[in-house]
């Protein structure tokens, strides 16, 4: 890693200064996960940066009637909440294939959303459940809905004063399931060709609300639409969601790299869009 | 670049040492508490070789900051157990004949010391999960869980653990 | 040269735990980037970006002038370099034309490694693009860009080192192929007929990517420099004489001025076996007078490091209905990269000479690219060559009905037969372990576990085995045993102790002196201090150096009972070594102590000699290692991911001398092999630059991804080895990537036959395959 300058702040306010007047220039590190290893090749060579880790506001975790997770919250601690795990199911499994272990202990939802790589793994699973991106700044805070929180690869619209403080996920409520699966070579310290959340929500035996998530297909996590539509107002038979599973492929626009081919992503979209809708459903019924 | 005063403990002890801002914390014990237990394999936490315990939880110590180390309590190989008490785990591999070039050893150790203090009774795909993160590329794995799951059968047995 | 021994076998056989286990699992045992060192420099190295371009001017200005930098160097600081770089060793700065992505153009030493790489940011390269030869089939071709310099020779001591099998003669290379490096040809009968004659003729091609060895510590060393022009250099290697030679050799200086020190090696499997890094941090520390350690970082090892070459092999076979072999072509392509490296004529020997066929045309070609050159990779080019041969061969059988193992049991070689140069077989247990792997449940209930799918309709059940061999390595080396003054027993060899054969080497001298193991103490020395060792490597350890120390151990006994002999006014045969004593057999009360013996040998005045065992043997007889793995999967069908249920090693040690040891380098070999097989790549873009330059995307299988590896040893003695040994390390990571296209192909009537089988191969061909 090549040189430079850090800061400590203890709050969010101290932190806001500090980005204030070296913001465009400086980086904020959290778990380090996603940030250490681009600043180790070379991607990225901020002279300034500011560790997040002594911002305990940062790193509350509250579960009642709606999820708020701090920008500082591990991968970790998502995996094993129990609260999380029973109404947030599929941010749980999200939270549970980052990395490895010790790689889960240290990286943040804040970091994975920020660095906005078009596989970050919790995305879908919040852009699925309608959540909101708190974002403090010297105007005050705004709310970003996850939908329109990605602008591109590595780009999100925190302008370079601003520092994502929370996640605010509205309560699923009864009769509501979901789920994320990926797909990568590896069981472990690997990164998605394909990941896929889905959430439904039934009422009287037909799904009321169905939305599904797709992360490493696009530019950035998108949403199904046409599959999403195709499921709300029916009653989720193995045949329908079947269908559902190829619509959302038409919303996969993937390239071709090293990790797969533009074809096998397809592929892998409907496959996994069929079984995290069916484990959604289990869960709803549940 | 002025360096700063890192304040953490180590190894059950207080230590105060002087860091500059861009050493990750595995410089740190490396180079200036001397503790060279911790390897790095890659140096961007896809190998497991730095593992150390972060206030009890194992993390990779090559993607962290010496300065978030601060306050904080780190437990590296050294301090997991000594030449004249082995920790069970430890004792296991040597008895087993687990190690074979070693590189990958004390961040294994400290993995699978993880696991058991979060979960005695681990089965052996919870102990796989729970070691995933360390790439061994001598020993195929197999001896490790051996030793590991042997270790976890005999503190129901009642032995002391850490 | 038999291994006799009257000794009691006692030591020899018994799983004894490594000594160094306890330093290593407290983590005390120092790496090379572990050593401390007041006034430490640190040193990196700038890389081309391109595969091949000519450098047109390198500024450093700016570079220099960092505060902290202490040297900057280019070629031109270091005019011993040849100007056509023969190895690349040799190549420590481009000079003037780089040859691969990743190559080093200029070097710097600095006070922190953090300033060393903003000084590579400061270092201004100018290049001019040149174009690359990139995939090895193209380069084959008259007109591709060239990539060695005229006059570098083919480099080919790694396959003397690795295989008696002399060299035939080629055909002289086709007009202006100018990339291909080295050729070999071997022809037995007239395959054209017996093409003709055949009832079932399949022609395939296998292919296996570039892989990296994948140790998990990086290239390391540590050179320093005292005032009279001595260098140390304390190296991450497998062969600390070697390295001392090419480093003379590179920047030609006497061998005498430099020492070696192997430092514990994190892992090695061929990828450490030529100089690599010491070169340039030896010129670093020279210009700056000061201690410079150099280690590479894990993207560098991917980049630049030496890694096994891609393998392409066209395969065609021809047999009758009833399963009589006919005729066997094939044509071998091993890309080596920028220099030439790599070993022809292993893929021609398994490929034509494990089973028995009667006409065979099989040529091979190395061909360079613009791509890192290659070093050796545990078994090299033998996993690639099985998985080609075997995934052929039980192709065949399927198709003609007939069982897996019977059919290669009635082709298999045999002690005796001819190899495909002529030269025989030597004693060999392929046979052995080929039916016991047959024998084994798994094997026998196959047809069970395909047919007990899950309720996942989407899952299929497989098995799969494949047999695979190592000729095994040969290499001169020596060893001395030297009897203590307090009857103890110290060895010494140059031996890099990377399998942990240290113990193995301490039970061959406790056996064949006469002594309890405890008493025995290995050191491996320096290049100043020990006798000339060869590489740890070739699988050639326990064989070479382990014949070394017996025969050693025995000289010193000799000696023992030779002085016992005149003390006790005995004849020397009528004496034995019992419990730390030479005593006359059957009068036990008249003897003296191995420590007195050790003492006269030491003292003021004493006109006993001291007891110095020396051994220095050379070799000509190998002695081939075979292993057959299966393995018992799960597919499933709409995502291809592969679940790996049971894997076995069968592997025939001749004699296991630590069985425990051996069990490791089995379980470790196997999941080499696995990643070979399933997950791992090195994969090059268009223009030759890596795209997965990290462990991210380098897949090295986990814990997660595997079961536990069971592991039977076979003993069929070697005539030749110490107490019948023969060499471990290499055979086990061969079979894998025919076993798992084999196992693939049982569950889902899906062959693959590239490297890695991957996912995306087997869910894509198997949404491709017309529906039954």
């Amino acid at each position: 890693m090549r040189r430079f300058e850090l800061a400590v702040p203890g709050s969010v306010k101290d932190c806001l200064r500090i980005l204030a007047e070296r913001g465009p220039e400086a980086k904020v590190i959290a778990g380090g996960t996603d940030l250490v290893p681009q600043m180790k090749i070379g991607l990225l060579h901020p002279r300034f940066v500011i560790d997040l880790s002594g911002i305990p506001e940062l790193r509350a975790l509250k579960v009642n009637g709606g999820l708020r997770v701090g920008a500082s919250v591990t991968a970790r601690e998502l995996e094993l909440h129990p609260g999380v795990r029973s109404a947030y199911a599929s941010l749980a499994d999200s939270a549970a294939l980052v990395g490895s272990v010790q790689i889960r202990n240290l990286a943040t939802l804040g970091g994975n959303m920020c660095n906005a790589a078009p596989s970050a793994d919790m995305a879908p699973p919040l852009l699925a459940l309608g959540a909101e991106a708190v974002i403090a700044g010297p105007r005050g805070q705004r709310r970003v809905p996850v939908e329109t929180f990605f602008q591109d690869v590595r780009r999100t619209v925190l302008a370079a004063d601003e520092l994502l403080v929370e996640f605010v996920v509205p309560a699923p409520g009864p009769r509501s399931g979901g789920s994320y699966l990926r797909h990568t070579p590896r069981r472990e310290l690997d990164i998605a060709v394909v990941g896929v959340a889905s959430q439904v929500w039934l009422s009287d035996g037909v799904c009321r609300k169905a939305r599904i998530a797709l992360a490493a297909v696009a530019p950035t996590p998108v949403r199904a639409t046409a599959a999403e539509q195709a499921l709300e107002g029916q009653p989720l038979t193995p045949e329908l969601i079947e269908r559902a599973a190829s619509l959302a492929v038409e919303a996969a626009k993937p390239i071709s790299d090293q990790r797969g081919s533009a074809d096998f992503r397809r592929h892998l979209v409907r496959v996994l869009t069929r079984r995290t809708l069916a484990i959604a459903l289990e869960r709803a019924r549940a | 670049m002025p360096k700063s005063v890192l304040s953490c403990t180590v190894n059950d002890e207080a230590v105060e040492v002087l860091v500059r801002p861009y050493d990750t914390l595995l410089d740190s014990l490396r180079e200036d508490l001397g503790l060279t237990g911790p390897k790095e394999g890659c140096g961007t936490g896809d190998c497991g070789a730095c593992t150390v315990h972060l206030d009890g939880k194992p993390v990779a110590s090559c993607l962290m900051l010496a300065m978030q180390a601060r306050g904080r309590k780190v437990l590296t190989i050294e301090g997991l157990g000594r030449w004249d008490l082995l920790h069970p785990l430890q004792e296991a591999f040597v008895r087993l004949g687990v190690a074979q070039c070693g590189f990958c050893i004390p961040g294994v150790l400290m993995a699978a010391a993880a696991v058991l203090a979060e979960n005695p009774h681990p089965t052996e795909e919870e102990i796989r999960y729970g070691i995933a993160g360390n790439l061994c590329r001598c020993t195929g794995y197999t001896k490790m869980l051996t030793a590991i799951t042997e270790v976890a059968a005999a503190t129901d047995a009642g032995g002391s653990r850490r | 040269m038999t291994m006799k021994t009257t000794r009691d076998v006692k030591g020899v056989g018994l799983s004894i735990p490594r000594p160094d286990g306890p330093e290593k699992v407290l983590g005390r045992v120092q790496y090379v980037a572990d050593l401390p060192r007041r006034g430490l420099l640190h040193a990196k190295l700038l890389r081309s970006p391109h595969a091949h371009a000519r450098i047109v001017k390198i500024d450093t200005s700016k570079a220099k002038a960092l505060p902290g930098v202490r040297a900057v160097l280019t070629a031109a600081d270091i005019p011993e370099l040849k100007k056509k770089a023969p190895t690349r060793a040799h190549a420590v700065l481009a000079i003037d034309r780089v040859v691969f992505a990743g190559q080093p153009v200029a070097a710097v030493a600095a006070d922190e490694p953090a300033i060393a790489e903003e000084a590579l940011d400061l270092i201004e390269v100018q290049y001019e693009v040149l174009p690359v030869s990139v995939d090895p089939l193209l380069s084959m071709q008259p007109g591709a860009p060239a990539v060695a310099d005229a006059g570098t020779e083919a480099d080919t001591r790694e396959a003397l080192a690795h295989s008696a099998v002399a060299v035939a003669k080629s055909d002289a290379p086709p007009p202006k192929a100018v990339n291909v490096s080295q050729q070999s040809k071997f022809q037995k009968g007239d395959v054209a007929k017996g093409f003709a004659e055949s009832d079932l003729v399949l022609e395939n091609t296998y292919r296996v990517p570039m892989v990296h060895q994948g140790y998990l510590e990086p290239h390391a060393v540590l050179a320093e420099w005292d005032s009279t022009g001595q260098l140390t250099l304390w190296a991450s290697t497998q062969g600390s004489f070697n390295t001392r030679s090419e480093v003379a050799d590179v920047l030609e200086i006497p061998e005498n001025r430099i020492r070696v020190v192997p430092v514990e090696c994190g892992g090695g499997f061929g990828g450490k076996i030529r100089a690599l890094c010491e070169p340039i941090t030896a010129v670093l520390s020279r210009v700056t007078g000061r201690p410079v350690r150099y280690v590479m970082t894990r993207r560098e090892e991917l980049q630049a490091g030496m890694p096994a070459p891609q393998v392409i092999i066209r395969l065609k076979t021809g047999v009758k209905r009833d399963g009589t072999l006919m005729a066997l072509e094939a044509e071998t392509i091993l890309d080596s990269g920028a220099f030439s490296g790599t070993v022809l004529t292993v893929s021609a020997v398994f490929l034509g000479s494990m089973y028995r066929w009667p006409a065979f045309d099989i040529r091979g070609i190395e061909v360079l690219t613009h791509k890192p050159s290659v070093a050796a990779y545990r078994a090299p080019v033998a996993p690639q060559t099985i998985f080609a041969i075997e995934s052929q061969m039980e192709q065949i059988a399927r198709t003609l009905g007939l069982d897996s193992v019977e059919f290669r049991l009635r082709h298999l070689i045999q002690e005796g037969d001819p190899m495909v140069n002529g030269h025989p077989w030597q004693s060999n247990g392929a046979r052995e372990v080929l039916e016991r792997i047959g024998a084994h449940p798994l094997w026998k209930t196959r047809k069970e576990w395909v047919r007990s799918n899950g309720k996942n309709g989407s899952v299929r059940r497989g098995v799969g085995f494949a047999l695979g061999g190592w000729l095994g390595g040969l290499q001169p080396t020596s060893a001395t045993v030297r009897l203590n003054p307090d009857g103890s027993l110290s060895v010494l060899t140059g031996q890099v102790d990377i399998a942990g054969t240290n113990i193995a080497l301490a039970q061959i001298a406790a056996s064949a002196y006469g002594l309890d193991l405890d008493k025995v103490r290995i050191t491996t020395g320096d290049t100043d201090v020990a006798p000339v060792t060869g590489l740890s490597a070739g699988s050639k350890t326990v064989y070479t150096v382990g014949t070394a120390v017996l025969q050693a151990a025995q000289d010193a006994r000799r000696q023992t009972l030779d002085i016992a002999a005149k003390e006790l006014e005995a004849a020397a045969e009528d004496l034995e070594i019992e419990d730390g004593r030479v005593v006359v057999r059957g009068v036990p009360d008249r003897g003296v102590t191995l420590a007195s013996i050790g003492k006269k040998g030491n003292l003021y005045m004493s006109k006993v000699s001291p007891v110095l065992g020396v051994s220095r043997p050379a070799f000509s007889q190998q002695a081939p290692g075979f292993a057959a793995q299966l393995a018992r999967l799960e597919v499933d069908t709409d995502t291809g991911e592969v679940v790996l249920r049971d894997f076995v090693v069968v592997q025939d040690v001749g004699k296991a001398i630590n069985p425990l040891g051996v069990e490791g380098q089995m379980q470790g070999g196997a999941v080499q092999s696995l990643g070979m097989a399933l997950s791992e790549g090195l994969i090059y873009d268009e223009l030759g630059r890596l795209t997965n330059p990290s462990l991210l995307d380098y897949r090295k299988l986990t814990a997660a991804d595997l079961p536990n590896i069971e592991t039977i040893i076979v003993e069929k003695p070697s005539p030749s080895g110490p107490f019948g040994a023969r060499g471990v390390g290499e055979p086990p990571i061969i079979p894998a990537p025919a076993a798992i296209a084999n196992a693939i192909h049982d569950a889902t009537g899906v062959r693959i036959t590239e490297c890695p089988i991957s996912p995306e191969r087997i869910a894509l061909a198997f949404a491709a395959k017309p529906t039954a």
